[in-house]
């Protein structure tokens, strides 16, 4: 079936292909740029009010290493045997809670300002905590000012480290193995730093930026996962030096239809090793992450303003980059409210080699009708792609980007963070603590009128369409309901009154 | 004419069911009756508009046969087929015990598929379908008790596209009491186009068919 589902879109890319060929009255000019001299990327995120200054300065000396603020003085331990979670439930906001060498079997929530969760690593035996595959999540943080260091988490059913709503985040040096669906998953925060963690086993994105703005993801090593890094529905996020390899696909820009929030825009890819990302799809059928074809280095979808530079992509047999839009993308349904197009990529220098080598005769019709021959292909374009442009286009075998300008920068070098000083809790009015629910907590699964974890909230809607206060009781205490599907966390967490709001947010959602 | 010629079976399988194996005992000789239209192994008929419906969900089955009897469901002056077996209820399945027996018997009937599959953009097909319709009719449209979803891999596309219209325009699925009906009559007014719901019904059909 999904063999099938791909040669529509590469069918449609050979009709593209062959319309943009036979379009062109000659071959482009080539046209070298050296990318260690010419203008930089301007980047699209300009800082208002108090962080502009602030901003501006760490853009320009890349002295923004932190964002939780000043470190807490009041310090606790916890012990091989001891709770975690009485911990965070003990302590005031402001507390810095060290974690031991031991095994912790526990969800951990955090949903207080400045608590710090920072593992002790004793000739290298660290703090676990071990979901044993009975548990949903290892952390479930909404507080600001968050930081959590140094952890082992592994066999955990949905999340490793899941954010909701929290702004000014650091997840950094943390070990994570087969723990669901997301590994780390900031859901709809504001400045935040992923760096330092390896993320492997994971049956949807290993590192999954979900719904934010202002996010630096770096220095990570994730593999084994069927998304390897996930951008998604976010503003102004740079991805650099990571290493990922062998992912079913490894850097993602997304924009997924029927989420709250409806764009992607100003995400720089650089510097990464995007190495052998071929395992086969592991995600589950019909969700979105399984229509990513396996051997993808990098895909764009409906995502804008994406830049692409100084990534080594390397060993993938389907292609190296994949630009495409919602109309020919996999298990995507349509809204109406995002635009399905992927508008002004930006492609700079990258080293691209080995890939597309298991070429399909689709694939190769592409190349021919380019009149390209040879057996690989490095970057594919379907569906438009308004104002794109790329450099040295000549190194690369490429389909699709017949209509690429020539871009007028070489680099990004005058962007080194999007990080800012840290930034006010997001207000919630206790009137809207359903709708904020719903954005933190419940869309980092279920889309409006789409499959992602979760169903869609169409079908919830319908489900209980008349009985709000049902739905309120079962996200409390769900029951397996679908067997190719996840099951479902309790979300009981969260007091009866958020509940019911939730319920009720969620039946008059309309997008 | 035309008309006339695919009516007369339908009064056959009406005499059948006010034949005296109405009242037999088990589920098999309540379904003799049933035979003339929906088939000896309930493959269904498409010219009478029988849909398939062996190994569909006992409990689905039950449900729609309890909506004929009370009117729930075949009272709307479009749904012909439906006042059709409205009609063959009330004459057969008079009390709660034989509903129950015809509904194990179908039930426990190996599942066909013989519907001939319909061409569609499958990928549409796909998407749609994943989007709107398998988290509850299965991701193999193999039906879900949990949900009170039937199974959809096997009925013929003239049943799935006349339902689907009966649910979406009022016709279907309207009674307080048929909760699941209304659950799919919210859902049927969500598909945007009547070619969507060919490319639906083309993904439906590539389920349950060896590959």
């Amino acid at each position: 079936m999904k063999k099938g589902l791909l040669f529509g879109l590469l069918a449609a890319a050979v009709a593209f292909g062959a319309g943009a060929y036979f379009g062109r009255s000659t071959k482009q000019d080539v046209v070298i740029s050296s990318s260690t001299s010419g203008a930089s990327y301007g980047g699209g995120f300009k800082a208002e009010g108090d962080n502009a200054q602030a901003s501006k300065t760490a853009a320009t000396s890349d002295v923004l290493r932190s964002v939780a603020g000043p470190a807490p003085t009041n310090v606790v331990m916890v012990k091989d045997g001891e709770s975690i979670q009485a911990a965070v439930k003990a302590a005031p906001a402001g507390t810095i809670i060290r974690v031991m060498p031991g095994t912790y079997h526990e969800t951990v929530y955090i949903d207080k300002d400045d608590i710090r969760i920072i593992g002790v690593i004793e000739e290298g035996r660290r703090a676990v905590l071990d979901g044993q595959k009975k548990l949903n999540d290892a952390i479930l943080y909404s507080g600001n000012n968050f930081v959590v260091e140094n952890l082992e988490i592994r066999g955990y059913k949905g999340n490793g480290v899941m954010g909701q709503a929290g702004n000014n985040f650091e997840i950094r040096n943390n070990i994570i193995t087969d723990s669901g669906v997301y590994g780390i998953f900031p859901q709809l925060g504001q400045n935040g730093i992923v760096e330092y963690n390896i993320v492997s086993g994971i049956a949807d994105a290993a590192i999954y930026i979900g719904m934010s703005d202002n996010i630096h993801v770096a220095h990570n090593e994730v593999f084994d996962s069927v998304a390897g890094i996930e951008v998604e529905n976010c503003r102004h996020v740079i991805v650099e030096h990571n290493y990922v390899h062998n992912n079913t696909g490894g850097l993602l820009a997304f924009v997924t239809p029927g989420l709250p929030i409806k764009t992607t825009v100003d995400v720089i890819f650089r510097n990464n090793f995007v190495v052998g990302n071929n395992h086969v799809n592991f995600g589950a059928p019909g969700s979105t992450v399984s229509g990513i074809p396996a051997g993808t280095g990098m895909l764009v979808m409906a995502a804008d303003d994406v830049v692409i530079e100084g990534n080594i992509v390397s060993d993938h047999k389907t292609a190296g980059i994949i630009i495409t839009d919602h109309a020919h993308a996999q298990n995507i349904t349509a809204d109406p409210e995002s635009d399905p197009n992927s508008d002004r990529v930006k492609i700079l220098d990258n080293v691209m080699l080995k890939n597309g080598y298991d070429m399909i005769p689709e694939v190769r019709a592409v190349l021919l009708s380019e009149a390209k021959g040879g057996g690989a292909i490095d970057i594919v374009r379907v569906g438009p792609s308004p104002g794109s442009c790329i450099i040295n286009r000549h190194q690369y075998v490429t389909a699709g980007l017949g209509d690429f300008a020539d871009c007028d920068f070489t680099n990004t070098a005058g962007i080194s963070t999007y990080l800012l000083p840290s930034v006010p809790p997001r207000k919630i009015d206790p009137a809207d603590r359903g709708k904020v629910a719903y954005l933190g907590i419940c869309s980092g699964c279920h889309i409006y009128n789409g499959r992602m974890i979760g169903p869609p909230v169409q079908v919830i809607q319908a489900l209980y369409l008349d009985n709000p206060q049902g739905l309120a009781d079962y996200i409390a205490k769900p029951v397996k309901k679908r067997s190719d599907y996840p099951e479902m966390p309790p979300q009981d967490y969260l007091d009866p009154q958020t509940r019911i709001e939730l319920a009720k947010n969620m039946h008059d959602l309309n997008n | 004419m035309m008309g006339f010629r695919w009516l007369q079976p339908l009064f056959g399988c009406a005499l059948l069911l006010s034949s005296g194996t109405v009242w037999a005992a088990d589920g098999k000789a309540r379904f003799t009756p049933c035979v003339a239209c929906h088939g000896s192994q309930g493959e269904g008929n498409t010219a009478l508009g029988a849909p398939a419906i062996a190994g569909q969900d006992a409990a689905y089955v039950q449900r729609q046969l309890q909506h004929f009897r009370a009117g729930r469901r075949g009272a709307h002056q479009s749904d012909t087929f439906g006042a059709q077996m409205r009609a063959a209820g009330a004459t057969t399945l008079k009390d709660d015990a034989a509903v129950t027996a015809v509904a194990a018997y179908v039930a426990a009937l190996p599942k066909t598929q013989r519907a001939a599959p319909v061409k569609g953009d499958l990928r549409n097909g796909n998407n749609l379908y994943h989007g709107k319709c398998g988290a509850c009719h299965g991701g193999h449209a193999e039906g879900n008790p949990a949900l009170n979803a039937p199974r959809l891999a096997g009925l013929d596309a003239v049943y799935i596209r006349r339902q689907f219209s009966h649910f979406r325009d009022g016709v279907r699925g309207t009674d307080p009491k048929d909760v699941p009906g209304r659950q799919m009559a919210m859902m049927a007014r969500t598909l945007p186009t009547e070619r969507d719901l060919d490319d639906v019904i083309a993904f439906i059909h590539q389920q349950g068919r060896p590959q």
